[in-house]
């Protein structure tokens, strides 16, 4: 008698804990939300160091005092090729505003060459940040492109925006986080 | 008798104490690219399925392995540091083997705690059985039988 109630007590802590995970499962809303999550929101940005494609030195920590956008970018991947007018579009904005951000390209598992000829035939005349052994994909956590990070003067990270941009969406987050920052 | 019992206790305690023994040896000092190696294999590869950095020949997979390799050569971290490195850029899904602490935690104290639960209800269950063991019928049951034959006739 004493294990008939037993099995009954265990199967019916059994049958509450299923039937809350298919609640859960059903409650739960998805993620919608446009900012990817990242450890480093909030924290000091990586301090990462390389060179452009045109031999220039790229030093992120010396770009404090201005917004920074950093666009994860490989020549093939096709979100990549889908976004990036939006990214000529995004640096002509920023052209004319006078406390406008940087935008900078780091080339994921990508050549040089492949990225200069890409850039020459689709527009785009911010510098191109080499990352040959993959160092600053892995400081920022990127597995797969595009991404898009902003930094701000104060050189924290702000957003992390994973795969392809949509339409005004760059700027309107670069646009909202200016808006709300005091140094 | 006493004197196999001794040689069966006697294998027993080697057996134990080797186990011991080779429990708890370091095997001596790694070299870079055996702490390369062990680092990458418990790490998962953020673009694959079930491959670790180790194996995979993927982008990102790639770029791990160059990290590691680099913070391995500068000899700052030790191998924990850098899997929290990379735990920190990546996230918890990263690592293959769960840590011992928070929610993770769960991984390995469920399967034990089922484990002893499992035994604990197998053991009552066999006791209860030994104690079922037949009685001898009281005189109220043989005068309950002797009735029912009676009525039958």
């Amino acid at each position: 008698m004493k294990s008939k109630n037993l099995v009954k007590i265990i199967s019916t802590i059994v049958g509450i804990v299923i039937a809350l995970f298919f609640v859960v499962l059903v409650v739960a809303d998805p993620d919608q939300d446009i900012v990817a999550k990242s450890p480093l929101l909030g924290q000091p940005a990586p301090a990462i160091a390389s060179e452009t494609i045109d031999g220039e030195q790229f030093v992120l920590e010396r770009r404090k005092g201005s917004w920074v956008v950093l666009n994860f970018f490989n020549s093939t991947c096709v979100p990549c090729i889908n976004e990036h007018s939006l990214l000529v579009d995004f640096a002509k904005t920023e052209a004319i505003n006078q406390n406008a951000a940087e935008i900078y390209t780091i080339i994921n598992d990508d050549s040089s060459d492949a990225v200069r000829e890409f850039f020459v035939k689709n527009g785009g005349d911010w510098p191109k940040v080499k990352d040959d052994n993959g160092a600053i994909a892995v400081a920022f956590g990127v597995a797969r492109v595009p991404e898009t990070w902003i930094i701000d003067p104060n050189g924290m990270v702000r957003l992390r925006i994973t795969g392809e941009l949509s339409p005004g969406l760059l700027s309107e987050q670069v646009n909202l986080l200016r808006d709300g920052f005091t140094s | 008798m006493k004197t196999r019992k001794s040689i069966w206790l006697a294998m027993f305690l080697l057996v134990a104490v080797l186990l011991v023994f080779g429990a708890s040896r370091t095997g001596g000092p790694k070299t870079q690219q055996d702490r390369i190696d062990s680092i990458t294999s418990v790490l998962a590869c953020p673009t694959c399925s079930g491959e670790s950095v180790f194996v995979s020949r993927a982008a990102a997979a790639e770029s791990i392995r160059a990290e590691v390799a680099r913070q391995v050569a500068a000899g700052l971290r030790s191998d924990e540091q850098i899997m929290s490195y990379i735990e920190q850029r990546f996230g918890g899904q990263v690592l293959l083997v769960p840590r011992a602490t928070g929610v993770d935690s769960l991984v390995w104290a469920l399967p034990v705690a089922a484990l002893v639960f499992s035994m604990f209800l197998l053991v009552s269950a066999f006791v209860k059985w030994r104690g079922n063991k037949p009685t001898s019928p009281t005189s109220q049951d043989e005068q309950i039988v002797a009735r029912a034959l009676n009525e039958r006739i």
